[in-house]
C-alpha cells in the first residue's frame, strides 16, 4: 500500500537497542493505523504487567490520512497500558510532532524498557539518539519546549511530560506545542516511569500517497468546503464552548462534582465570556477550524481553553470566572495533567471536605485552594496524596459514601458531561473502550433531538454507530473527528481520501467492520488484563442512579439501573458480546480474530 | 405570550436570543418565526417536548430553539 509505507521504529530505553521494522500488509488491512495498531501491539506484546514497570511500552502511532494535505489531519494517537486504569488507555494529540514522524519514514514509535537516567529521544530522519535530559527533568512542559526548540531548531515536533509525568501521577498526559493535550489515562506517568521526559522529531522526507494529485486536489476542495459552513464564522468565535451555553440549558453541564447539571454563573462561563475575553487562538497542524481559544487568566498569563476543561474546572468546582478557571487549565498545561481528571478530583476533594470525610478544607470555588491542591498533586503530598491516583482509588482512601459519587467508569474520569437525564450518554461513557471519555460515542443532541428518557433499542444502535465512526475510524485514519462533527463536513470524504492515500478501496461495511475489530480487541485486553471482569465495569456512578438532580427543568431526573442494564445487554448483543461483555467465540472470529479465542479460554 | 429562545449561531440567524410574542391564535412556529433556519441542523423543543416547526404553538408557550451539535 504506498500510502503507508512507514516502518516502525522501536526504541528500547533499557539497552539502547533501536528496530526498524516492516508493518505487514495484513496488519495495515484488518487494523488501518493510529488506535487500530496500538490495540493490535498492546495485545500482542503487553500482557500481564504492571503499567508503571519497565515491562510495559508506549506507543505513538498515526494512520494513512496522518500529515496528508487534508483538513484537521494533524495527529497522532498514544497509547499504552494505563496506569490509572488497569487496562487500554490511549488519547490522541495535535501536533507537529505527528507529522514529522511520517516524514522520517516512521507510521509507528513504540518506545519500551526503562532508562537508568532522564532521557529524551531524538528522531532525525534515520538517526535515532537517546539524549541526556537530566537539565529538562523537573521542567515543565511549556519550558521544556522551548529548551528542545533551542536545542534542536523550531522545525521540529515535541512531545514531552511535565513534572506530574515525571512523578507518575496517574492522570499525566502528553503535551505538545504549548498546550495540545492527549493521552489522559496516564500516558504522561508511562513516560515517566520509563524515565523518558520527551521524544523530538525532525523528518525532511515526503510522506507517501498513493494518487498524490488527487489528495491535493480534495483536500483544497475539503478545506474550502469546512470555510462555507453555515457555523463556521460562529465556531471560529467560540469552538468547543459553544457547547457550554447548550449544555445548561439541557441539564448536562458537569455541576459541583456531577451532583447537578446547570450552573447559576454559566453566562460567566461560556462561549460568549470568552469572546469578550479572548486575545488569540491556536490550533493542531493542518487545521483550518482551530478549536483552542486563548484569554488572559486572572494572572495575566495566556491559556489556552475549550469546552471540557471549562466543565470540568468550572461549574464542577463551583468555580464562576473564566479567568480563574484559565489559571487551573494553565496549570495543567505545564505541569502536564489531564484536565479532566483533573476536574474530577478536585471536585471530589471539595465534596469530601463538605462532608466532613477529610481533614483539609478546600471549598467549592476556592480558586487558591485548587491552586494549592494542584501544586501538592505534582508532588504527591498533603491532598495530593489522595487523588494522585484519580478518583477511584482516592473513594478508597477517604472511603464512607465517597464511592458512589467517585466520578469514573473504569478508573477513568468522566468527561464534562452529566447524564442523570441522558441515558445513552450514560451507555456510551459505560463502553467506552479507555474508561468514561467522550470521543468514542456523544450522543447527548441525539437524544435530546428524539426521546430523551428512554431506554431504546434505537439509542444502543446510535451509540454503536458512533462509536464505528468516531472511536474506530477517525481514530485509526488517523484524523480529527471535529470537521464532521461540529460543522457537518461532509463523511462521504473520507472513504475517498483513505482511496487516495492508501490505493484502498474501503466500503462502509468494511469500515464498520474495523471498529468492531477494534472494539472487539480491546475488549478482549481489558478481559485479559483484569482478572475477575463484570458488566459492572461497564456501569456508571451510582450518584446518577441514586441521586436525582436537585435544580432545573430536569429538577427530579436520575437514572434507572434496571432500564440501564436493559441497555446494555442489548449493547451486548448487537456486539456478539456474552452477559458480562466479554467477546464471544462467533464474533471475535467473524472479524479475523481467531488468535484472541483462545488466550481468552473458555470466554473467548 | 409565547416565549422564543435560541441558541448557538441559531441565534444569529434569528437576530435575537430571546423573543416574547403575543399570539392572538395558535400559529405554525415556522410561520409566526419568518425566518428560514437550517432544519436539519436544529433541535426545536416545546414546553420541554420535541417539537418541530411545523408546530402550532399557542400563547404562554415556552419554545427552545437548538443546534444539533456533537461535543467534543
Amino acid at each position: 500500500m504506498e500510502g503507508q509505507a512507514g516502518k516502525i521504529l522501536r526504541i528500547n530505553l533499557s539497552d539502547g537497542g533501536i528496530a526498524k521494522e516492516e508493518i505487514s500488509e495484513e496488519m495495515r488491512a484488518k487494523f488501518l493505523g493510529g488506535r487500530g495498531f496500538a490495540a493490535k501491539i498492546l495485545w500482542d506484546e503487553v500482557r500481564g504487567v504492571e503499567p508503571l514497570s519497565e515491562e510495559n511500552k508506549i506507543i505513538f502511532s498515526t494512520g494513512p490520512l496522518t500529515g496528508l494535505p487534508l483538513p484537521s489531519s494533524g495527529k497522532m494517537v498514544i497509547a499504552s497500558k494505563s496506569p490509572l486504569t488497569g487496562g487500554y488507555g490511549d488519547g490522541n494529540i495535535g501536533t507537529m510532532a505527528a507529522l514529522h514522524l511520517r516524514r522520517a519514514g516512521y507510521d509507528v514509535l513504540i518506545v519500551e524498557g526503562k532508562s537508568e537516567a532522564p532521557c529524551y529521544i531524538a528522531i532525525h530522519d534515520e538517526e535515532v539518539r537517546i539524549i541526556d535530559a537530566g537539565d529538562l527533568w523537573g521542567r515543565t512542559t511549556f519550558e521544556s519546549q522551548d529548551k528542545l526548540e533551542a536545542e534542536h531548531g523550531r522545525n521540529i515536533g515535541v512531545l514531552t511530560i511535565g513534572p506530574a509525568g515525571e512523578n507518575m501521577v496517574r492522570f499525566a498526559n502528553v503535551i505538545s506545542q504549548r498546550g495540545r493535550a492527549g493521552g489522559r489515562p496516564g500516558m504522561g506517568a508511562v513516560m515517566g516511569s520509563k524515565n523518558l521526559k520527551a521524544v523530538v522529531v525532525k523528518g525532511t522526507g515526503k510522506i507517501p500517497a498513493f494518487d498524490e494529485q488527487r489528495l491535493r486536489e480534495m483536500g483544497k476542495a475539503a478545506y474550502e468546503e469546512i470555510k462555507g459552513k453555515e457555523n463556521y464564522d460562529f465556531w471560529i468565535r467560540q469552538g468547543t464552548l459553544m457547547v457550554f451555553e447548550w449544555c445548561n440549558e439541557n441539564s448536562c453541564l458537569p455541576t459541583y462534582n456531577f451532583r447537578e447539571g446547570a450552573f447559576r454563573f454559566s453566562k460567566r462561563l461560556d462561549g460568549y465570556a470568552l469572546e469578550k475575553l479572548k486575545v488569540d487562538r491556536k490550533g493542531c497542524p493542518l487545521c483550518n477550524m482551530q478549536c483552542g481559544n486563548i484569554i488572559k487568566d486572572v494572572e495575566g498569563e495566556n491559556t489556552e481553553l475549550d469546552y471540557e476543561n471549562v466543565g470540568m474546572l468550572g461549574p464542577n468546582l463551583g468555580m464562576d470566572d473564566l479567568a480563574k478557571v484559565g489559571v487551573l487549565n494553565r496549570m495543567a498545561d505545564e505541569y502536564g495533567l489531564d484536565t479532566i481528571s483533573l476536574g474530577s478530583c478536585l471536585g471530589f476533594l471539595m465534596e469530601a471536605s463538605e462532608k466532613g470525610l477529610i481533614d483539609a478544607r478546600i471549598k467549592w470555588g476556592d480558586l487558591e485552594g485548587c491552586k494549592k491542591a494542584i501544586e501538592n498533586l505534582v508532588k504527591k503530598r498533603g491532598l495530593g496524596e489522595i487523588i494522585f491516583e484519580g478518583v477511584r482509588k482516592a473513594s478508597e482512601r477517604v472511603g464512607g459514601e465517597s464511592r458512589g459519587w467517585a466520578m469514573h467508569v473504569k478508573g477513568l474520569e468522566i468527561s464534562a458531561y452529566n447524564c442523570h437525564a441522558c441515558p445513552g450518554m450514560a451507555l456510551s461513557f459505560g463502553t467506552s473502550p479507555i474508561g468514561a471519555h467522550h470521543k468514542d460515542a456523544w450522543v447527548i443532541s441525539w437524544e435530546v433531538s428524539t426521546d430523551r428518557f428512554s431506554y431504546s433499542k434505537e439509542k444502543v444502535e446510535k451509540v454503536v454507530e458512533l462509536q464505528r465512526l468516531r472511536g474506530g475510524l477517525f481514530e485509526s485514519m488517523t484524523t480529527c473527528r471535529l470537521p464532521w462533527i461540529e460543522v457537518d463536513f461532509g463523511i462521504h470524504w473520507y472513504p475517498k481520501f483513505l482511496q487516495a492515500a492508501t490505493g484502498k478501496e474501503m466500503s462502509q461495511e468494511e469500515i464498520f467492520d474495523l471498529g468492531d475489530r477494534i472494539y472487539a480487541l480491546i475488549r478482549s485486553y481489558w478481559v485479559r488484563e483484569n482478572r475477575g471482569w463484570t458488566r459492572e465495569m461497564d456501569y456508571p456512578p451510582l450518584r446518577w442512579f441514586e441521586e436525582p438532580l436537585n435544580q432545573g427543568d430536569l429538577k427530579g431526573q436520575r437514572l434507572d439501573r434496571a432500564q440501564y442494564d436493559e441497555m446494555l445487554s442489548r449493547y451486548y448483543g448487537i456486539r456478539g458480546w456474552d452477559e458480562n461483555g466479554i467477546p464471544l467465540k462467533q464474533a471475535l472470529d467473524g472479524l479475523g480474530l481467531g488468535d484472541v479465542v483462545g488466550v481468552l479460554g473458555e470466554h473467548g | 405570550m409565547a416565549e422564543f429562545r435560541f441558541l448557538g449561531y441559531l441565534a444569529e440567524i434569528y437576530g435575537k436570543k430571546r423573543v416574547e410574542i403575543s399570539l392572538e391564535r395558535p400559529g405554525k412556529l415556522r410561520d409566526i418565526l419568518g425566518v428560514e433556519f437550517p432544519e436539519g441542523r436544529s433541535i426545536v423543543l416545546i414546553n420541554g417536548r420535541v417539537g418541530n416547526f411545523n408546530g402550532v404553538i399557542r400563547d404562554g408557550d415556552k419554545v427552545v430553539i437548538m443546534p444539533v451539535i456533537s461535543g467534543g
